[in-house]
């Protein structure tokens, strides 16, 4: 590695590129044309199709049709002229005309020297779009949990009614996929962005400005998906499953136009980190001198760029079901809701290792630098995240069994599904070899090590009953499949995302993260988290079906121990949040490698330049040279 | 901690791991391995028996049977994890500045890595050999069982169940079965998905609109068992259960005559 010499960034002139419309853009701006397209469009629709205010919405599945119509082209018309007004579209639409920004503009979007303004505007620099996924991920991480507590509320005691039930629906759906889409981008956002195109030695990702659009295009699905709750709310669940989603009501569209959306932000964003990986590496970083973590988040959005697709398609099936009446999913016309079905989990199972993958290769980023000991077979990493990620295709249809779709293949896929066994094993191996005869510095970073350890465990161990087809038979459907999916989403990858952050906070903010905050939250939400849904297996064991609004007596004890626990969890939420605002504000100031860490990222100092490094780094060999006698 | 490294230098395999066995590092991950995995075999005996409702039927055994043994074949896997992990804990290093010294620099261990793998794939063949053969054990009873199965047609629609005995001739809300006789459900849906649970049988099949699933199961024990919905079905999906009852033959026959007595429909 190499030492550098650097200028500090405020030397540098700011650019003013006169009367260039880009210098008067901005949120503000992309909020005003994103609203009057929307008007707009609502304005010209709304005679020809009604609106959701002028037509009765039962369950009269023709009379609302048309409607939405209305509705979906509203949402899309905003998403797009939040995009035109915030800018995204100068570019592309100065190549139509033969040009292209000026060298002067270019710098100008990537915001340099621009303080505070630059988070709000359509920034080209990563490390800008960095910290607005990490602010974005916490405030959907925040409304996410708000929805969980109220629900956990609504359990703790049979018959409560503290929710009624089509309120308690609509947050079981939107708590979902609030969730889903944080934990998609917890990792791979802020230090996918920020962290990972310093770690392997590039001035900025590939393709900045699609970076940018990776970023507005997911911002602009977060009002449409909250515009759910004034339009009836969503009736499904995340999984969206049909035909209940062709009977819903207007609020259905907001969760499908939030799905489209989405696909494309993450098809962009999956592009961009895999073509910076694989095309702007330091000199001398060899494949096998990647650090781990930029491996798995490679894995991870390649893995999404296929999965996601079927997503975006099921959901303009549901939007035409929806609009004019194609029938995909209706029976009654010849449709089939087991068609949806399997077009959402050739998605959704892929989808649970891009969360889970980032999260286990930060931690693996993690663990050598406190334990002072190489990574214990790198190749073992990455056979078992490419293990995982190929495996992972082949076994959707494990959420099918109890369908009656095709009880033929329950059997293989049976024999898919348990050898994902053999790579999440290997994950444990690396993980264990690396603390094998170490003395962990621990740290909050560290301390999420183990936390992960032992709720994968417990995830890993229950999804095998799952695996199974016969037991499926008694846990589809129940609150186990809960309880169990949170541990692998939650116990693992955000534990994972949580030990990240407290790694990378010093990089990224230039101050440490308080300790003793941090591990105040640390035990409130893992106690909290193991108390939590430990009643929920006890539940779903018992017989208690997921997603419901109200349960027998029988389940009494054990959901009164699950909303327990989820209140240790929220405050430990709200201490970690605390323990946030405040270091960041007031923290101590971080020296440049306050770990002793070696990838690249520690070389660099806070404020990182704008192009990262000075002169190109070179790497002369793996970051994990640590311990004695290393070979 | 110096002359853990010299071990590398042993003549013979049989010394290096003799000496290995000695390290007072290995013995105590070793303890505190045969305690993990002893804590996951009580867990595994003990819990599911205790939180699951009663058995009453041979595939509801068979449910309960893979938790147990799958939490107990896994113990020792997750003993190794956790004990190692545990180990490392307690000798952690803490303060304000990174540890003075680096440990060893093992980059990999080409016998362990491969030790570990053959012990994941033999330990998924088990289970899958496991389910193959459970689910055979299945389809093989119900086969034996097809030709005196009750038929009950199970109805979903939102948010009750219905039950049509076609060879009694009488439609009911109340979910009626004889002991030991074995039954097929034939699940169907009125409108959107539902998922038929018949708790304590431990079987469960979805209802889909005009495509019907089957079920099947023999009840071998008298008492009352639940039925639930397990598919998100709207509105009032916590609320589409019912009980069922499983009868004594004599009972069951004066149910159907009754009902029938009453129009063929019982409410
Ligand atoms: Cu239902």
């Amino acid at each position: 590695m190499t030492t550098l010499s650097h200028k500090p960034a405020s030397a540098r002139p700011i650019p003013n590129p006169e009367r260039s419309l880009i210098t008067r853009l901005n949120m503000g701006s992309g909020t005003v044309v994103g609203i009057l397209f929307a008007v707009i469009t609502y304005y010209l629709l709304r005679h020809h199709f009604g609106s959701p205010w002028r037509v009765n919405h039962g369950m009269d599945m023709t009379n609302t049709h048309f409607v939405n119509v209305t509705i979906l082209c509203t949402m899309f018309a905003w998403s797009f002229g939040f995009l035109v007004g915030i800018g995204a579209l100068i570019g592309p639409f100065r190549w139509l005309i033969g040009k292209d920004l000026t060298a002067e503009e270019q710098l100008y979007l990537a915001g340099d020297g621009q303080g505070i303004k630059r988070y709000f505007k359509y920034c080209t620099d990563h490390k800008v779009v960095g910290i607005q996924y990490l602010v974005g991920v916490m405030a959907m991480l925040g409304v996410g949990g708000t929805m969980a507590m109220m629900i956990r509320t609504n359990l703790a005691t049979p018959g409560s009614h503290f929710i009624a039930p089509i309120i308690y629906n609509s947050l079981v759906g939107l708590h979902g996929i609030t969730m889903i889409i944080a934990m998609i981008i917890v990792s791979t956002g802020p230090f996918g962005n920020y962290i990972m195109p310093i770690m392997i030695g590039a001035a900025d990702m590939a393709f900045p400005r699609l970076n940018a659009l990776s970023w507005w295009v997911l911002f602009t699905a977060i009002p449409v998906l909250c515009s759910a709750w004034f339009l009836g709310g969503i009736p499904t669940g995340w999984t969206a499953y049909a035909p209940l989603s062709d009977q819903a009501g207007p609020g259905m569209n907001a969760f499908l136009a939030t799905i489209i959306i989405f696909a494309v932000s993450t098809a962009v964003a999956g592009m961009n980190i895999t073509t910076t990986v694989v095309a702007m590496r330091a000199k001398g970083m060899k494949w096998n001198r990647v650090p781990i973590f930029v491996v798995g988040a490679t894995i991870s959005v390649a893995l999404a760029i296929p999965a996601f697709p079927t997503f975006m398609v099921a959901m303009i099936q549901t939007g035409l079901d929806r609009t004019i009446s194609t029938g995909f999913y209706d029976a009654n016309v010849g449709g089939s809701g087991w068609l949806y079905a399997n077009l959402f989990w050739i998605m959704g199972h892929p989808e649970v290792y891009v969360i889970l993958i980032p999260g286990v290769a930060a931690l693996m980023e993690i663990a050598p630098v406190f334990v002072r000991k190489p990574l214990f077979s790198y190749g073992a990493a990455i056979a078992g995240f490419a293990g995982i990620a190929g495996l992972s295709v082949l076994v959707w249809a494990h959420h099918m069994y109890m369908s009656g779709w095709m009880p033929s293949l329950n059997g293989p896929f049976m024999i898919t599904t348990e050898f994902i066994s053999v790579p999440t094993g290997l994950l444990f191996l690396v993980l264990v070899g690396t603390l094998w005869r170490g003395k962990p510095w621990m740290k909050m970073p560290m301390l999420s090590v183990y936390a992960f350890i032992w709720d994968f465990l417990i995830g890993g161990i229950t999804g095998i009953y799952l695996s199974d087809v016969p037991a499926d038979n008694y846990l589809h459907g129940s609150m186990f499949v809960t309880a169990h999916f949170h541990y692998t989403l939650m116990g693992a990858a955000l534990t994972g995302a949580i030990g990240a952050l407290a790694f990378w906070f010093p990089k990224m903010t230039g101050r440490m993260l308080n300790d003793r905050a941090s591990y105040i939250s640390f035990w409130l939400i893992q106690i909290g988290f193991n108390v939590l849904f430990l009643g929920m297996f006890m539940a779903g064991a018992a017989g208690q079906p997921r997603r419901v609004a109200d349960y027998a007596q029988a389940f009494a004890h054990a959901n009164l121990i699950s909303t327990i626990g989820a209140y240790s969890v929220g405050l430990g939420m709200i201490v970690l949040l605390w323990a946030i605002i405040h270091s960041w504000r007031s923290g101590i100031i971080a020296p440049m490698n306050p770990w002793g860490s070696k990838t690249l990222e520690w070389t660099v100092p806070y404020p990182v330049p704008l192009v990262n490094f000075d002169e190109p780094p070179v790497v002369t060999s793996d970051p994990y040279n640590y311990g004695r006698s290393a070979k | 901690m110096a002359h853990h490294d010299d071990q590398d230098l042993l003549p013979t395999p049989g010394q290096r791991v003799g000496t290995f066995l000695k390290r007072k590092d290995v013995s105590q991950t070793f303890v505190l391995g045969i305690f993990f995995t002893a804590v996951f075999v009580v867990l595994g005996l003990w819990v599911y028996p205790h939180w699951m409702p009663n058995v009453m039927s041979k595939e509801m055994q068979g449910n309960e049977d893979i938790m147990i043994w799958f939490t107990v074949i896994s113990a020792p896997i997750a003993g190794v994890v956790l004990a190692i992990a545990m180990e490392s804990f307690i000798n952690m290093h803490r303060g304000d500045t990174p540890p003075p010294e680096d440990g060893p620099g093992i980059k990999t261990h080409g016998p362990v890595v491969v030790i570990w793998s053959a012990v994941s794939v033999l330990f998924t063949i088990v289970a899958i050999v496991w389910g193959i053969t459970e689910m055979n054990t299945w389809s093989s009873d119900a086969l034996a069982g097809s030709n005196n199965a009750l038929v009950v047609d199970v109805t979903g629609s939102q948010w009750n169940w219905s039950f049509n005995y076609p060879a009694q001739g009488i439609t009911s809300h109340e979910l009626n079965l004889p002991i030991n006789q074995p039954v097929e459900f034939r699940v169907i849906s009125a409108d959107v998905n539902h998922s038929f649970w018949p708790v304590q049988l431990g079987v469960k099949v979805d209802a889909n609109r005009l495509s019907t699933t089957i079920a099947r199961t023999t009840p071998d024990k008298l008492g009352v068992f639940d039925v639930k919905c397990a598919e998100l079905c709207g509105l009032n999906h916590a609320y589409m259960e019912t009980s069922g009852h499983v009868e004594s033959v004599a009972d069951f026959n004066s149910w159907v005559s009754q009902a029938k007595a009453t129009g063929g429909t019982q409410q």
